[in-house]
C-alpha cells in the first residue's frame, strides 16, 4: 500500500523530521572527513544529492517493471549498487570534465560515495516504505537536500571550533562526533511535527 | 577491523608507482597497523626509543652533509655519505614534504652498512614507520642497533 | 521453473549492460576533448593533437621533450612550462615547487595539467633541438668502486650535437620490483666534438633506481633511448678567469667543456679546476689530466683528497674543496682579474663553493652552476 503522504510535506519531512543523516545516522564516513573543508562539503552535498535523486529514480523504475514481474527482487542488493555505481561513475567523469578543482579536492571521497550508507539506506527506504514514483522522487531529494544541509552546517561550525581550546584527546574526530551528536538533538526536535511514512 | 582514513590513505600512497616507483611496502603483506605494532614491539625488547632512533640518523644526516658530496669519517667509526636528488617527496601519512637525501653509513669496524632517506628519519620519528619487508629503503631495528651502536 | 536461475542471471546481466552502455557513451561524449591545438612561443611552432592526456605527455608524442627527472610524477618539479591560456587554478599538487614570481607568470606543471582545450605555452627555444635517439652501450669502464664511465654510440648516421656542459635524460627499463620506465639526467662527459658517441658518468646512488640498474644490470651491447641535450650549463665565452669546482661524478660537465677548449684551441683562457674526494681511491682521470694541462699552459688541475688513509702517497692538495679553493683563491689566482665560477656537485657542495667564491669578491651573477 503507497502511504498517504503529500509530496511536498514529504520532501520537508525528509529534510528535517527524518534528516538522513543525523536521524538515521546514514553516511557518515565523508560526512565526517570532508567536512574540513566548506567548499568540498559544497561539492559533496551537490553529488550527493545528485547521485541520490537519479540512482533512487532508477532503482524505482528497475524494481517495479524488471524485478517484481520477474520475481527477482531477491538481486535487489545487487541490482542497486551497480546501479549507484553506474551514476557515481557518469558523475565523476562529468565533476573532472566540469571542475577539476573540484575533482581534486573530493579525491577519493567522490568514488567512494558509490558506498556511501545514505544512498542505499534512500534506496531501501523507498522499498521499504512502498513509496510511489513522485514521493520516491520528494523523498530523494529531500534527503539529498537533508544531507547537504546538516554537511555545510557541520563544516561551518568546525570552521568556527578550529581555533577553540579542544583537549587535545578530543581534536578533530572526536569533537566532530560529539558536534554531530549535539546537532542530531536539535534535529530531534523537528521529530513529531512531520512524518515520512 | 576498519582502518583510519588516515591509514588507508597513507597504505594506498605506499604502493608501487604513487610517490616512488618502488613503493613503501616491498612485498610485505601484513597490513600497516601490523607492521607498525610488530616493529615498536621490537624496538622496545631491543631497548632502544624512537626519539633515540631518529635524533642518531639526523645526527648522521648532518654530519655527512659536511662532505659536501664526498663520504666523511664521523666519529672515527663511522663512514658516512649523503647523496642530495633533486626534487622532493611527500611522506605517504600527508603531513610532511622533505627533500631527496640519502645517507649511507658504513660501520668500519664492524663492516656493516646501511642506508636510509630523510623521508625515513621522519617515518621513524613521527610514524614509527621503518616500511615493509622487502623494501629498498626498510630499516631493521636490528641493524640499526649494530651499526649505530645505541 | 528450472530454467529460473538461468533466467535471472540474463536480467541481471542486461542491466549491468545497459548500465555500462550508458557509462561508455558519457565517457566518449565527456571526456572527448577533440582536436586541440597547442602553440607554442606565440605560434613559432603549433601542434594540433588529441586532448585528455598531460601536457608533457602530449608534447612527448609530438617530439618536444619538457626535462622531467622524475618522469612525470610530480616529485621533481622540473616540468615547467609556462601557460598564457587561463586553464584553471594551480594545483596542490603543483604548488610546492613554485616560488611566488612563477606562480604570478603562471609557471605550470607540464606533467600535472591535462589538456582540455587550446592551449598556448612558453619554453625555451632550445627544447625545439631535443631528440630522443637509441643508443648502445658500447663500453663501461670502472673509474673508482662506485663511479662509472660509460659510452654510449648511437646509430649510423645520427648527428647528435650539444653544447658542453650539457645533459641527457637516460632511459632504462623496468627490471625487479620497478614497474615503469624511468628517466634520470646525466651530463654529458665526452666532448661536442665526438657526435656519434657519448660518455657519461654515473655513480652509485644507495637505492637509486637507476644507479642500481646501471650497476647491477647495464651490460656493454645493451640499447637504450637517450634524450637530449638539454641544460644551459655552458662556458660564457669571455676572458675571465675560469674557476671550476666539482666532486664524484660532477667530473662529467667540467671535463667537456676543458676537452671542448682543447678542441677549439682556445689556449690562453685561465682555468682552475678542483676537483674533491675522499681519499686517494676516489681520484680518478688525474693522468688525463695533467697531460691537458701540457696542451692548454694556463689550465691548472687541483684534485685534492679530504681524508688520507694509511698507506696511500697522495702528494697534492688535501682537505675539503671549499677550504683549498679558498686558500687558492686568496693565494695564487689573481684577485684583480675578472673571475667566473662553475661549479657541480651536490646542493651542498655548490652552496658551500657559491659562498667561499662570494667571500673572495667574485658576483654572484658570474658563477653557474649544475645542481643534481
Amino acid at each position: 500500500m503507497t502511504p498517504n503522504i503529500n509530496v511536498v510535506i514529504l520532501l520537508f519531512a525528509s529534510i528535517f523530521t527524518g534528516n538522513i543523516v543525523l536521524s538515521y545516522f546514514l553516511g557518515l564516513c565523508s560526512f565526517i572527513s570532508i567536512s574540513k573543508d566548506l567548499k568540498s562539503s559544497n561539492g559533496l552535498g551537490l553529488a550527493v544529492t545528485f547521485v541520490l535523486t537519479i540512482s533512487v529514480a532508477i532503482c524505482y523504475v528497475i524494481l517495479k517493471y524488471i524485478l517484481k514481474p520477474f520475481d527477482l527482487e531477491y538481486l535487489r542488493f545487487i541490482v542497486f549498487i551497480i546501479v549507484i555505481a553506474a551514476v557515481v561513475q557518469i558523475l565523476e567523469m562529468l565533476i573532472e570534465r566540469m571542475s577539476s578543482a573540484l575533482y581534486i579536492s573530493l579525491g577519493i571521497f567522490l568514488p567512494l560515495i558509490t558506498v556511501n550508507c545514505a544512498i542505499l539506506g534512500v534506496v531501501l527506504f523507498m522499498e521499504i516504505r512502498k513509496y510511489d514514483f513522485l514521493q520516491t522522487l520528494f523523498f530523494s531529494i529531500g534527503s539529498g537536500i537533508g544531507w547537504w544541509i546538516a554537511i555545510l552546517a557541520l563544516a561551518a561550525i568546525r570552521r568556527k571550533i578550529e581555533n577553540a581550546p579542544v583537549p587535545a584527546g578530543l581534536k578533530d574526530a572526536g569533537i566532530t562526533l560529539i558536534i554531530i551528536g549535539l546537532m542530531a538533538m536539535a534535529f530531534m526536535g523537528f521529530s513529531g511535527m512531520l512524518s515520512v511514512q | 577491523m576498519k582502518i583510519s582514513p588516515l591509514f588507508k590513505k597513507a597504505y594506498d600512497n605506499m604502493r608501487p608507482g604513487r610517490i616512488t616507483m618502488e613503493g613503501f611496502l616491498g612485498d610485505d603483506e601484513r597490513t600497516l597497523t601490523d607492521i607498525i605494532s610488530e616493529d615498536e614491539k621490537e624496538v622496545k625488547f631491543l631497548k632502544m626509543d624512537f626519539e633515540i632512533i631518529s635524533s642518531k640518523l639526523k645526527y648522521f644526516l648532518n654530519e655527512g652533509l659536511k662532505g659536501l658530496g664526498e663520504p666523511l669519517t664521523v666519529d672515527k667509526k663511522w663512514l658516512v655519505r649523503v647523496d642530495e636528488a633533486r626534487g622532493r617527496l611527500p611522506c605517504p601519512f600527508e603531513d610532511k614534504i622533505v627533500n631527496k637525501k640519502t645517507v649511507y653509513v658504513k660501520n668500519v669496524e664492524k663492516n656493516l652498512d646501511f642506508f636510509y632517506s630523510d623521508l625515513s628519519i621522519h617515518l621513524i620519528e613521527a610514524h614509527h614507520f621503518f616500511e615493509g619487508k622487502g623494501s629498498t629503503f626498510r630499516l631493521e631495528p636490528s641493524l640499526i642497533k649494530q651499526i649505530l651502536e645505541i | 521453473m528450472e530454467y529460473k536461475f538461468l533466467f535471472d542471471s540474463l536480467v541481471i546481466a542486461g542491466i549491468s549492460t545497459i548500465l555500462a552502455l550508458l557509462i561508455i557513451i558519457v565517457d566518449s561524449i565527456v571526456n572527448n576533448y577533440g582536436e586541440v591545438t597547442i602553440s607554442i612561443n606565440d605560434n613559432k611552432k603549433v601542434i594540433k593533437a588529441k586532448g585528455g592526456s598531460s601536457l608533457l605527455t602530449t608534447l612527448s608524442a609530438e617530439r618536444i621533450f619538457i626535462p622531467s627527472a622524475c618522469g612525470g610524477r610530480g616529485t621533481c618539479g622540473a616540468c615547467k612550462v609556462i601557460v598564457t591560456t587561463d586553464i584553471g587554478p594551480v594545483y596542490p599538487t603543483e604548488k610546492p615547487f613554485m616560488d611566488k614570481s612563477e606562480l604570478e607568470t603562471n609557471t605550470r606543471l607540464s606533467c600535472q595539467i591535462k589538456v582540455k582545450q587550446d592551449v598556448s605555452i612558453k619554453i625555451p627555444e632550445e627544447l625545439f633541438l631535443i631528440k630522443k635517439i637509441k643508443a648502445r652501450v658500447e663500453k663501461i669502464t670502472d673509474l673508482t668502486h662506485d663511479i662509472k664511465e660509460i659510452i654510449f654510440k648511437f646509430n649510423e648516421g645520427v648527428d647528435f650535437s650539444f653544447k658542453a656542459g650539457q645533459y641527457v635524460q637516460l632511459e632504462i627499463p623496468p627490471y625487479e620490483k620497478i614497474k615503469d620506465f624511468t628517466q634520470r639526467a646525466y651530463s654529458i662527459s665526452s666532448a661536442p666534438k665526438i657526435k656519434d658517441k657519448i660518455e657519461l658518468l654515473i655513480r652509485l646512488v644507495p637505492g637509486g633506481i637507476l644507479t642500481t640498474y646501471v650497476f647491477k644490470f647495464m651490460k656493454e651491447e645493451m640499447e637504450f633511448d637517450i634524450i637530449g641535450p638539454m641544460g644551459d650549463f655552458i662556458v660564457r665565452e669571455n676572458n675571465s678567469v675560469m674557476i671550476c669546482g666539482a666532486g664524484g661524478s660532477g667530473m662529467a660537465p667540467i671535463k667537456s667543456i676543458i676537452e671542448d677548449m682543447i678542441d677549439n684551441n682556445i689556449k690562453d683562457r685561465e682555468i682552475w679546476y678542483f676537483f674533491g674526494a675522499r681519499s686517494a681511491s676516489d681520484q680518478f682521470y688525474i693522468e688525463k689530466f695533467r697531460s691537458y694541462e701540457k696542451i692548454l699552459p694556463n689550465f691548472h688541475y687541483v684534485p685534492m683528497i679530504s681524508e688520507s688513509e694509511s698507506g696511500d702517497r697522495w702528494k697534492g692538495e688535501k682537505g675539503m674543496i671549499t677550504t683549498v679553493m679558498d686558500k687558492f683563491l686568496k693565494t695564487k689566482i689573481d684577485k684583480n682579474a675578472p673571475r667566473e665560477g662553475y661549479l657541480c656537485g651536490s646542493p651542498g657542495m655548490i652552496d658551500a663553493c657559491v659562498k667561499i667564491m662570494k667571500d673572495n669578491g667574485i658576483k654572484e651573477e658570474n658563477i653557474y652552476y649544475d645542481k643534481f
